[in-house]
């Protein structure tokens, strides 16, 4: 699925200047979540901002032959060589389709350096944590696997995904 | 003193510089000694040879404020002064400390540092004044006076002597070579961009000048890139250094009497490449003396001198390194190699005599049983050739039964940045390493025939086998298209052709490791960015022509 | 007056380690030869009449210093040249041995920056009482 043309990756969220100093805001009235959200068939899905390093638009990815399921391929960031995993099949939907508002969200965890591959990123998204609450037990999936929990927040529903087991680091 | 003190502490390097060499060639004369004493000869003019090197090593060290060394050199000196005149005392107690000592005296020496810990050293005076003290004729040891000539061998390291050399930490030249290699992404990408805005914009003077200047700094980067890499370059000797002391080590335990004939020290290698080639050369040594050399009582009845010949060469072939390791042993046993691939359920009835020798580099198919620890220290053959791929080299073995077995390494000078031809596939682009690639001619249909499903052809005279990129690389062949050329791969004897869509070009790519998220890609060591932006994969071409890949 | 000083050492790191020190001090501006064997050293010292201090190593291999010495009491080459005998040890023996050929004096090693200064200044006391006879 590659496109033509040189790779112009812009961050488009200067996490940079936005990130706050820790996670819970001590100022703040109540402790919050800072979320970055994205979403993948319409659902929403949510994990810590400081787990973010940036987010790009999709240029190119060079596909890999023969690599593990659920590794899209690589991706050019700043001369720096980036895996992109493609968390849609991870979580159990179908490959992703590349379009306009897709993004390749830059993580670090356990000092690794991903991307994944979503089709649209909204903005960062700071939810009390009282607004936190264990994923539904009647949706049983291998899905609910990877959710540390489900924010029900200003009519929206994110599922908070343990980036950890996503991206299977735990080896 | 210490060597923090010491007025002279800057001279370090140059003090490992003069005094390794040195003491390498003591430690080497002190195995020979030992091989000498144990067939009855005296060996004086041995023992004679190393005073002035020990003297010298002595000296240098005492004015470094190093006294370990100076030391341990001190105390071996008296040793042979004292075994030079007690012709009584040479046996395999003598022999086993001056070994010992000196590759003390080596592995100090290499190490030097201000921090360098005495208490080896120490522990190795004792040991010395207690075989002397031992001995009835003992007394205070009387240097030998009288110098003997020191044979010229070469010195390790540059510099004339005149203090320039400096002090480098090896991750510096790294971060460099790293900015060289993004200076070199960029000028792809500046020359991409002038052939866009030339055929915007067309001829007129300044797109000439353009032209020129975009060549000339091609040219600086390209002069800068080859004296970044001679800085990384050591000489293998750097590393065969060690091995003559750990081969009689292991001949030792095995019982076996190896001579060890080392040539082309001076070969030089990125120092890269070299960190991680010691242990497969230790593998393949090790495995030479324990498995491919007979006992001396079989040897014999062989009609062989009972000492075996081990040969450890080393030589620059064309951009590459190649080396070999060979023994006069009883060599690879193929009958057996087939009886065990057949009882792990391999089909080798078509195999020929040099497919079953190179068998020997898949786990689980050494017909010897695991290596001793010593030599071993878990590494299987499987294990070293895959370390040496990850080199970007190649190995095969050669062997004749009842006359021995030779491996042979080809190895990059250097890891980082490689001459490769890019081509593309089912409109992806790859990089082929043009060490590996023989020759790229256009395909034409009639000249491909199908034998046993596979493409062949004839080229040069050979048939050759010819498979299609896209099957190879898993694309399957989007444009249903015939390819236009292909590509002539080759690593070690073997050569295959792969078919491609284009021949996009030949370019200097920097070579960037694969993210362990990719796992092992069996057709791919690694990735790299085009001129354009993009990541290219750069193929394995190895791994290919082993067969990865294929689709059955 | 620009002094002169010759070294015959065959390690190129004592070499290095002397660079050093005639960099230092009131000896910075000296013209310094440097011989990497007997033989050189010889040559050199044939060629320099005016030189303030040699430094001669001991043990080298092929024409040691005692050699030198020997060599050049024999022919009686530039005698007023006063030569420095250096060893990594030495007893009363060879300390007789080197004088009986000629040797000014004795440096061990290891030696500091402080000990080839204090010999240069000798030598040029000498050198100065030699003048005024």
């Amino acid at each position: 699925m590659s496109t033509e043309g040189r790779a112009a990756v812009e961050p488009l969220l200067g996490f940079a200047d936005t990130l706050p100093a820790a996670a819970p805001n001590a100022s703040a009235p109540a402790p919050t979540l800072h979320l970055l959200t994205f979403t993948l068939d319409r659902e929403e899905y949510g994990i810590p901002v400081t787990q973010v390093r940036e987010v790009i638009r999709v240029n190119s990815i060079t596909r890999v032959p023969q690599v593990p399921a659920h590794v899209r391929g690589v991706a050019n960031l700043r001369g720096r060589i980036l895996a992109v995993v493609e968390i849609r099949t991870r979580l159990g939907l179908t490959e992703g389709v590349v379009t306009p508002s897709s993004r390749i969200v830059v993580v670090e965890v356990r000092g690794r350096v991903l991307g994944l591959l979503v089709d649209r990123v909204s903005q960062v998204t700071k939810v009390p944590v009282d607004s936190v609450v264990p994923p539904p037990e009647e949706v049983v999936t291998a899905e609910t696997d990877f959710l540390t929990g489900v924010a029900r927040w200003d009519s929206r529903l994110i599922m908070l995904l343990e980036l950890d087991k996503v991206l299977l680091l735990n080896g | 003193m210490t060597l923090e003190e010491n007025p002279f502490g800057d001279l370090l390097q140059d003090y490992i510089v003069e005094c390794l060499p040195l003491a390498e060639e003591v430690g080497h004369a002190f195995v020979e000694l030992e091989r000498r004493w144990r067939d009855g000869e005296p060996g004086d003019e041995l023992l004679a040879s190393v005073k002035g090197r020990l003297h010298t090593i002595k000296g240098n060290s005492a004015m470094m404020g190093l006294a370990p060394m100076r030391d341990v050199a001190h105390a071996l000196e008296d040793a042979c002064g004292f075994l030079g005149r007690a012709a009584a005392r040479r046996g395999d107690e003598a022999a086993a400390l001056l070994v010992s000592g000196g590759g003390l005296l080596v592995d100090l020496i290499g190490d030097a540092s201000p921090e360098t810990d005495g208490t080896a050293a120490k522990a190795f005076v004792e040991e010395v004044r207690r075989f002397l003290a031992a001995a009835p004729e003992s007394s205070s040891a009387e240097r030998d006076r009288r110098q003997t000539d020191r044979r010229g061998q070469p010195r390790i390291g540059e510099g004339d002597g005149a203090g320039n050399v400096v002090r480098v930490d090896f991750r510096r030249l790294d971060a460099m070579l790293e900015l060289l290699g993004e200076g070199l992404i960029q000028h792809s990408g500046l020359t991409e961009l002038y052939r866009r805005l030339q055929r915007r914009v067309g001829a007129c003077p300044e797109m000439e000048e353009l032209d020129q200047t975009v060549l000339s700094l091609q040219k600086t980067l390209t002069r800068l890139e080859s004296t970044l890499m001679e800085t990384r370059l050591l000489p293998v000797s750097t590393v065969f250094g060690r091995f003559p002391r750990l081969v009689r080590d292991v001949a030792h335990a095995e019982g076996k009497k190896v001579r060890l004939e080392v040539t082309g020290g001076e070969t030089t290698l990125d120092k890269a490449v070299l960190d991680r080639l010691g242990e497969p050369l230790l593998h393949l040594l090790s495995n030479a003396v324990a498995h491919g050399l007979e006992r001396p009582e079989d040897r014999a009845k062989a009609g062989k001198p009972p000492e075996g010949v081990l040969r450890l060469q080393a030589g620059a072939v064309s951009g590459r390194v190649a080396i070999r390791v060979s023994d006069d042993g009883r060599g690879l046993d193929a009958d057996a190699i087939r009886a065990r691939a057949e009882s792990l359920g391999m089909d080798v009835r078509t195999a020929d005599t040099a497919q079953l020798h190179n068998l020997v580099f898949v786990p689980g198919l050494s017909t010897a049983e695991r290596v001793t620890t010593l030599s071993g220290r878990g590494m299987g053959l499987d294990v070293a050739a895959s370390v040496i791929h990850g080199l970007g080299g190649t190995i095969d073995v050669e062997s004749l039964p009842g006359r021995g077995t030779a491996f042979t390494l080809s190895l990059p000078v250097t890891l980082a940045i490689v001459r490769s031809l890019i081509v593309e596939v089912d409109r992806e682009r790859y990089a082929v390493p043009l060490s590996h690639v023989a020759e790229t001619v256009r395909a034409e249909p009639e000249a491909i025939r199908q034998i046993n499903n596979q493409g062949v052809t004839q080229w040069r005279g050979d048939l050759i086998h010819v498979a299609d990129g896209g099957a190879v690389l898993g694309t399957g062949g989007l444009s249903g298209a015939p390819r236009s050329y292909y590509v002539v791969m080759t690593a070690g004897a073997r050569r295959r052709g792969l078919l491609v869509d284009r021949l996009i070009g030949h370019q200097d790519i920097v070579v960037k490791g694969l993210d362990p998220a990719l796992g092992r890609p069996p057709v791919v060591s690694g990735t790299t960015i085009l001129g354009d932006g993009r990541v290219a994969c750069i193929l394995d071409v190895v791994r290919i022509l082993e067969g990865a890949g294929h689709v059955n | 007056m620009a002094e002169s000083f010759l070294v015959i050492d065959d390690s190129k790191l004592l070499h290095q380690m002397y660079r050093l020190i005639f960099s230092q001090g009131d000896l910075a501006g000296s013209t310094v030869h440097y011989a990497i064997n007997g033989r050189e050293g010889y040559a050199l010292l044939a060629a320099h009449a005016e030189l303030t201090l040699v430094l001669l190593d001991l043990n080298m291999p092929e024409m040691n210093g005692l050699e030198v010495l020997a060599r050049r009491q024999q022919e009686r080459l530039h005698l007023h040249v006063p030569i420095a005998l250096v060893t990594t040890e030495s007893t009363e023996d060879d300390e007789a041995r080197g004088r009986e050929v000629g040797a000014w004096d004795y440096l061990r090693k290891p030696f500091q920056p402080s000990d080839i200064q204090r010999l240069v200044r000798r030598a040029r006391e000498q050198r100065r009482e030699r003048g005024a006879a």
